[in-house]
């Protein structure tokens, strides 16, 4: 008993951004946070993920043709794949924002670093559940696309994708949405990873579509400590990341003025996700991501 | 420690500021960069107070250095040790010697450094005295001490100079310096009362300080009885070769006694002359075809044999041979009374001049140039390409001296100034009337000697002036006789009436002749300085027609440091012999000699030094006032020495670090782009 706690304590270790961030491969770390935060779990029969058979269903493009059951085209003629428990048929599409803004990080780990992790933890904890995963990564404009898919190896290319990805320019969600409408007819889970240093409206006209088109969305609010509560004795002079202006603030405005209205943002994007049927989760990218990790399952089962 | 100036000391008050400013948040210079700055708002304030100090040595640093600053001005003072204590029985004795010229005769100096010992000797053991030279000026050796070595030391190093002493002057001076005394005092006279000594107004000998103060005169008179001497009282140069020294004689029988005056000419020996003379009185020495050269020449006239006072047995003199200046005068007629008028006053100044008559119609422009001024006899008849030359010649530092002969009457505007001019004043019948003078302006150099100018009379022409003009001589408001106007780097006298006498008197009174000499030195920039001086005088710098200059003494010592040669200076001639001053304008040679009044040995009478005795004693005695001694009271203020050089020296020492110390936390990078 005194073991099992023991690894547990090492495992949520593990999922703290810190410790994570040196690790060098996204993949490792994908794998050290689901691990850790299924052994958290307890074996939990909620969101176990057993690999005990359940039903065959038929092979839609994407399916890994590893899980064909070829006794079954043997006697049919048809493509089944097996589906096991947990398993939802359904496919995770990431969008991960990679605007400047994401560059952000006051304790050694950047809001867009922690983002690429969690869209990692997301995509390996999908693709043990054999969904198809996909990522889109975004800034103003479209920087990286991979379409879902469940095949061997395409678990490898989105975390080749996210590791790849460097914060630059700023945020659009316009273009991502418009693609992301365009090119994913199917059914399917969305995960949206950002800052959201947007107009609510905008991300409403630009979500809500995905919402009316069946698509489940959630949404990460990833936010720095230093945004969500920020400490300092002097006047600074403050420099936008994404559009260079520079405003000089005392520290009594940043200690009541500024968090009265970066809570405001927060409440008016929960409010916005609520208007479109999605979740929200606030994310402070100094903590672990268990509470992430929490969300998606719940979303999961939820939509699933 | 004292603070003579506390006011100052509410400089202290801001010792605040630095404290305030170092609370102070002033907008940030280093960029921060941040997610977004959607949410933030620029802080409306940009500098405001905090709680926290910044920067304590820094801080402290500034305090210091405005807590010094404050303390410099209010002039801390260190006293030095006390000075004398005063009782009710102390006696102040105020030794007062004379110092003055005639108390350098044979003995009289030494008899007045005995009767001053004898004074010190005789003074009460809780009394004090204080001492005092007495000739020019009066000068304080002591204050008031019980010190006797000290004050003897002081009467033996004491020496006679070349002075005037007055005591009336004396008596003005020693009413600042005793007037702070607490104790009774006799004021000791030692001198020998010479009669040219005495004050003009007799109640200018009596002390002010003495009403309601018991005062007693005591008089030491040195003089040697009918002390006889012979002095040379002037030295002139007649027809530019004939040197005429003027002797005087005091004291003498009537017997006649043989004198030799020795000329010296530029240090050397050119004539001796033997003179008999019995008796008081002037005689005359006359060194004749003497030859002088070109300049300013010395002149040194002694005499023999020697007497009690040889210091007035050499007179000095200068004498100035340079040759007569040449002055250009533009007339219409060489031969008018106007150009003869001129001619005569100008050739007859002593300066020496020599008129050069040209007829305008013959003139050529081009040879002003070699004039430092000129004369135009009637400038109604100059030409307009004249006009044009002489604006050049004035406004490149030329002057000239023009007339209104009978050309310019006829004329609306006058040439050369483009005055607007209206003809001369008439009466009730028509006719132009002569007026006047009734306004001179005697701070002008050509009018300092102004006796004469009010029995001119003269008709004169009615310019209208602008605010730059300067009338020097007027009959009324509306009538300049004289004008100046100063013209680029030139200068242009006007006179309103004519140089011959149709128009007025002014050429044929006497005036006109000094009124000349001072036009001709003025114009031509000529050295105001007087060259005939005797000690006690000032040398009045601004008068050699520049601010800066150098002045050597007769002992060959420059008088002027290389700061005071840049400003005017009122020098003060303490010696006899030659002072030499050098100035923008030229060389000048001053000759200074003793006052005269010192030769003059006759003594104040018995019944006078009584009188002046029992003036002050009764005036003390009517006052019947008894002086009230603070016990615990000083003689006089102790010596104070000032601090607040020292404080000046910590200033700057702070104000080094407080720049170095600011650098250092504002990161003040030097040396690069």
């Amino acid at each position: 008993m005194a073991v099992a706690a023991k690894a547990s304590n090492n495992a949520f270790h593990l999922l703290d951004p810190k410790v994570l961030a040196s690790l060098a491969n996204l993949e490792l770390v994908a794998k050290a946070v689901v691990e850790g935060f299924v052994i958290g779990l307890h074996r939990s029969p909620k969101f176990g993920f057993s690999q005990e058979f359940v039903e065959y269903r038929a092979y839609g493009e994407g399916d890994d043709p590893r899980y064909i059951d070829w006794n079954v085209f043997a006697r049919t003629g048809k493509t089944y794949i097996k589906r096991f428990l947990g398993e939802t048929n359904s496919h995770l599409m990431l969008m991960l924002d990679a605007s400047a803004s994401m560059g952000f990080g006051s304790g050694g780990v950047t809001k867009l670093q922690v983002g690429k992790m969690l869209a990692a933890s997301l995509a390996y904890m999908a693709s043990r559940q054999h969904d198809a995963v996909g990522v889109m990564v975004f800034a103003d404009e479209i920087l990286e696309y991979r379409p879902p898919a469940s095949r061997s190896g395409s678990l490898q290319g989105v975390i080749h994708t996210l590791e790849r990805t460097e914060a630059r320019q700023g945020t659009a969600f316009d273009k991502p949405m418009t693609r992301f409408q365009e090119h994913i007819k199917r059914r399917g889970l969305v995960a949206v990873i950002s800052d959201f240093y947007c107009d609510t409206e905008e991300l409403l006209d630009n979500v809500r579509p995905l919402a009316m088109g069946g698509q489940d969305v959630i949404l990460f609010h990833l936010l720095d400590p230093a945004e969500l509560a920020p400490d300092i004795k002097e006047s600074t002079l403050y420099e936008d990341m994404e559009t260079g202006q520079a405003v000089e603030v005392s520290p009594l405005f940043m200690k009541k003025d500024y968090r009265e209205r970066i809570q405001a943002h927060i409440a008016a994007i929960q409010y916005a996700a609520r208007g479109m049927n999605a979740d929200h989760v606030l994310i402070n990218t100094g903590e672990p991501l268990e509470r992430a990790l929490h969300s998606y399952l719940t979303f999961r089962e939820k939509r699933g | 420690m004292g603070l003579i100036t506390p006011l100052f000391l509410l400089g202290l008050i801001g010792l605040g500021l630095p404290w305030w400013l170092h609370r102070l948040e002033t907008q940030a210079t280093e960029r921060e960069r941040f997610s977004t700055t959607r949410f933030l708002e620029a802080t409306r304030k940009r500098v405001h107070v905090r709680r926290k100090l910044k920067f304590l040595l820094l801080m402290a640093l500034r305090m210091a250095l405005l807590a010094i600053l404050a303390l410099a001005f209010a002039r801390p003072i260190l006293f030095d040790e006390p000075a004398a204590a005063v009782t009710a029985d102390t006696t102040h004795h105020v030794i007062v010697i004379d110092t003055s010229l005639s108390m350098r005769a044979d003995g009289s100096f030494a008899a007045a450094q005995a009767q001053a010992n004898d004074i010190l000797a005789a003074m009460g053991s809780d009394d004090i005295a204080s001492l005092y030279a007495a000739s020019g000026t009066v000068r304080t050796l002591s204050g008031p001490t019980a010190d006797r070595d000290a004050l003897r030391a002081l009467v033996a190093g004491l020496a006679p100079d070349k002075g005037h002493l007055d005591y009336g002057t004396m008596i003005s001076a020693l009413d600042g310096l005793i007037a702070q005394s607490q104790a009774n005092f006799v004021l000791h006279l030692v001198s020998d009362f010479q009669q040219n000594a005495t004050a003009v107004r007799f109640a200018d000998m009596i002390p002010d300080v003495i009403n309601g103060r018991p005062l007693t005169l005591d008089v030491r008179n040195v003089a040697m009885p009918a002390r006889a001497n012979v002095a040379v009282a002037s030295v002139l140069v007649e027809s530019r070769d004939t040197v005429v020294a003027t002797l005087q004689a005091w004291n003498q029988s009537d017997e006649a006694r043989d004198y030799t005056a020795t000329l010296r000419v530029n240090g050397e020996e050119v004539q001796r002359q033997n003179v008999s003379h019995g008796g008081n009185g002037l005689f005359v020495a006359r060194f004749p075809d003497i030859e002088f050269a070109e300049g300013d020449n010395r002149l040194d006239v002694s005499l023999s044999p020697g007497d009690a006072l040889p210091d007035d047995d050499t007179r000095h003199a200068v004498f100035d041979n340079s040759p007569p200046a040449p002055v250009l005068l533009l007339t219409e007629d060489p031969a008018s009374l106007g150009v003869t008028y001129v001619s005569a006053a100008l050739e007859t100044a002593p300066r020496g001049y020599e008129v050069e008559a040209m007829n305008l119609a013959d003139f050529d422009p081009r040879v002003m140039q070699r004039y430092p001024w000129l004369v135009i006899e009637d400038i109604g008849s100059v030409s307009g390409t004249l006009e044009g030359a002489l604006r050049d010649y004035v406004q490149g530092g030329g002057s000239v001296f023009a007339a209104s002969g009978p050309r310019t009457q006829g004329l609306s505007a006058l040439p050369l100034l483009g005055y607007a001019l209206q003809g001369p004043q008439v009466g009730n019948d028509g006719r132009a009337l002569h007026l006047g003078i009734t306004r001179i302006d005697s701070s002008h150099p050509i009018l300092r000697e102004s006796a004469g100018w009010t029995n001119i009379n003269a008709r004169v022409l009615r310019p209208t002036l602008g605010p730059d003009d300067r009338v020097l001589i007027a009959q009324n408001a509306d009538n300049p006789v004289l004008v100046e106007r100063s013209l680029g780097a030139g200068r242009v006298l006007l006179l309103t009436t004519a140089l011959d006498n149709s128009s007025s008197d002014l050429p044929v009174k006497p005036v006109f002749v000094s009124f000349m000499a001072e036009v001709a030195r003025y114009l031509s920039n000529e050295q105001l300085l007087s060259k005939d001086q005797v000690v006690g005088g000032y040398l009045q710098l601004s008068q050699t027609g520049g601010a800066s200059g150098q002045v050597v003494d007769p002992d060959g010592e420059n008088l002027l440091s290389l700061q005071d040669t840049t400003r005017s200076q009122d020098v003060p001639l303490n010696k006899t012999g030659y002072y030499q001053v050098y100035t923008p304008g030229g060389e000048v040679l001053v000759a200074v000699n003793a006052d005269p009044r010192e030769s003059d040995p006759s003594p104040m009478s018995e019944q006078a030094l009584q009188n002046w005795q029992s003036s002050v004693s009764g005036t003390a005695a009517n006052a019947n006032t008894t002086l009230v001694v603070d016990p615990l009271s000083r003689e006089a203020e102790p010596d104070a020495i000032e601090i607040w050089r020292i404080f000046l020296i910590l200033l700057v020492l702070l104000a080094l670090a407080e720049s170095l110390l600011g650098n250092r936390y504002l990161n003040v990078k030097t040396g690069s782009l």
